[in-house]
């Protein structure tokens, strides 16, 4: 099989890529990676990611921010850690690929799934909303094992640390460009 | 000894069973738990701190905040919970310019986080070697005759470097609690394969790595794989029932979590207030029928 090659332009490559990363809590190690791809072969979800982890690293290192985040590797993780027990070098690429999420999601590109997920955190203090017949339903539950009483936390104290830490901002833009996009 | 019971979301709220059983146990071992008043969601280890980690880690350290003020450690449930937790404790203690970001934030609302509460599976508390003795001392009803399979899934064992728990490849701790509950444990060669339930996002993944496990469990005649994380066992559970209704093979396993497991050897009605056995996809009738335990 003939193999194309692909060419890379110097002016693609965002040279503090990988310091936007390993400035970030647990990412410092990213810099020791000799791309030995133990992680690749020891990656759950290898036969259905587009971009290896041990390559997914060498982007970064190189800069290719659009490489990633283009590729489905970021987002089917099963988050098995397995990668990030193995690595000779320390490197703790399922905590690096949750910074990638991150920079992906900053960027616009939030899955709807994990935007429930956000919003009942905000609505209910859990991810599971509990609410209306919902939560009558659980109080029965509960009740039938004797089970103490659901106390919902303060949920201004939850938008407080969603505001500060700046997810509530990218939550709202996330809705506003869908907005856009639906009028277009 | 007491704890700052955690209990997250998805126990609490949507197998609650899976909680009656926990606190039965506990009682029974004399493990005091500590109701966490004002706790939120852990949050979520793989929603939460995909879309923030500074969000991820602040919500995380105000709920160790509140066992702080109780000035108790943490036991959770959930393995989901305890990677949350555990790893805001340790990386937080670890990096001091987060640790002053998340104080700054928190000190608005009336918190600080020291580090001073530890966290634990439930797992570690039972595996204790002097609790071992009093689990064994407990048993009424012993679970000879019966073979379990062990999965102690990823979160309660890797990242190594930060969770500290048991053997990142060959996991031993729930399988010495099973043998003083009298079982045969089996190792198995899918033992420490992952269940999917975080590769949510594409569907095959779960798919395919439950039929692996199942398969691997058939092979090895198992009565029960035994959980400890909520996640795990409704996917095992859910995924179990669609791969044995596939196949012409019998491919039944029920999934049991660890509470209820021991619950059941310690001699609680498994259909009372304290558990429910049945609330499950795959029921687990072969297994009460060799345990000689009528419902």
């Amino acid at each position: 099989m003939e193999k194309t090659q692909e060419i890379i332009k110097s002016t693609d490559l965002i040279s503090d890529l990988r310091y936007q990363i390993s400035n970030q809590i647990g990412a410092k190690s990213l810099l020791a990676c000799i791309q030995c791809g133990i992680c690749s072969s020891s990656c759950t979800v290898s036969e259905y990611i587009d971009l290896q982890p041990h390559r997914v690293v060498a982007c970064l290192l190189l800069g290719l921010k659009d490489k990633i985040l283009n590729s489905n590797a970021i987002w089917y993780c099963s988050l098995c850690h397995r990668c990030t027990e193995r690595c000779p070098k320390n490197v703790d690429y399922s905590f690096i690929l949750a910074l990638l999420r991150n920079m992906a999601v900053k960027e616009g590109n939030m899955p709807p799934e994990y935007e429930i997920t956000i919003n009942n955190l905000l609505e209910h203090g859990f991810t599971v909303p509990y609410a209306g017949m919902m939560k009558k339903s659980i109080d029965r539950n509960r009740e039938k094992f004797n089970l103490p009483e659901i106390v919902t936390p303060n949920l201004e104290e939850i938008e407080f640390i969603v505001k500060e830490t700046g997810l509530k901002k990218i939550l709202e833009d996330a809705k506003k460009g869908k907005k856009k996009e639906v009028k277009t | 000894m007491d704890y700052a019971f955690f209990l997250g979301c998805m126990i609490p709220l949507r197998s609650p069973q899976l909680e009656a059983a926990a606190r039965k146990d506990c009682e029974i071992l004399g493990i005091g738990l500590k109701e966490m008043h004002g706790a939120s969601c852990c949050p979520d280890p793989v929603a939460i701190q995909s879309l923030g980690i500074e969000t991820w880690l602040t919500i995380g350290a105000r709920n160790l905040c509140i066992a702080e003020k109780m000035g108790l450690n943490v036991m959770t449930i959930c393995s989901g919970c305890f990677e949350t937790l555990k790893t805001v404790h340790v990386m937080l203690k670890r990096d001091k310019r987060y640790f002053d970001m998340v104080n700054e934030i928190l000190g608005k609302i009336g918190y600080e986080f020291r580090g001073t509460s530890k966290v634990y599976h439930i797992t570690e508390i039972l595996s204790d070697k002097k609790m071992l003795e009093k689990i064994k001392d407990s048993v009424k009803v012993p679970l000879e005759g019966i073979t379990l399979a062990s999965h102690p899934g990823c979160h309660l064992i890797r990242p190594s470097k930060i969770l500290e728990f048991d053997d990142p490849e060959r996991p031993e701790v729930m399988d010495k609690i099973l043998k003083t509950l009298g079982a045969e444990v089996k190792q198995y060669a899918e033992k420490v394969t992952c269940c999917g339930y975080c590769a949510r996002l594409n569907e095959d993944i779960g798919d395919n790595l439950c039929e692996i496990k199942f398969n691997d469990l058939v092979k090895n005649q198992i009565d029960a794989l035994i959980t400890v994380c909520p996640a795990c066992t409704s996917q095992y559970d859910l995924h179990g029932r669609k791969i044995a209704r596939k196949s012409d093979k019998p491919m039944e396993i029920p999934v049991i979590h660890l509470p209820e497991i021991m619950a059941l050897a310690f001699g609680i009605n498994p259909k009372s207030e304290n558990m429910d056995i049945m609330k499950r996809a795959i029921k687990p009738r072969k297994l009460l029928e060799k345990l000689k335990i009528e419902i």
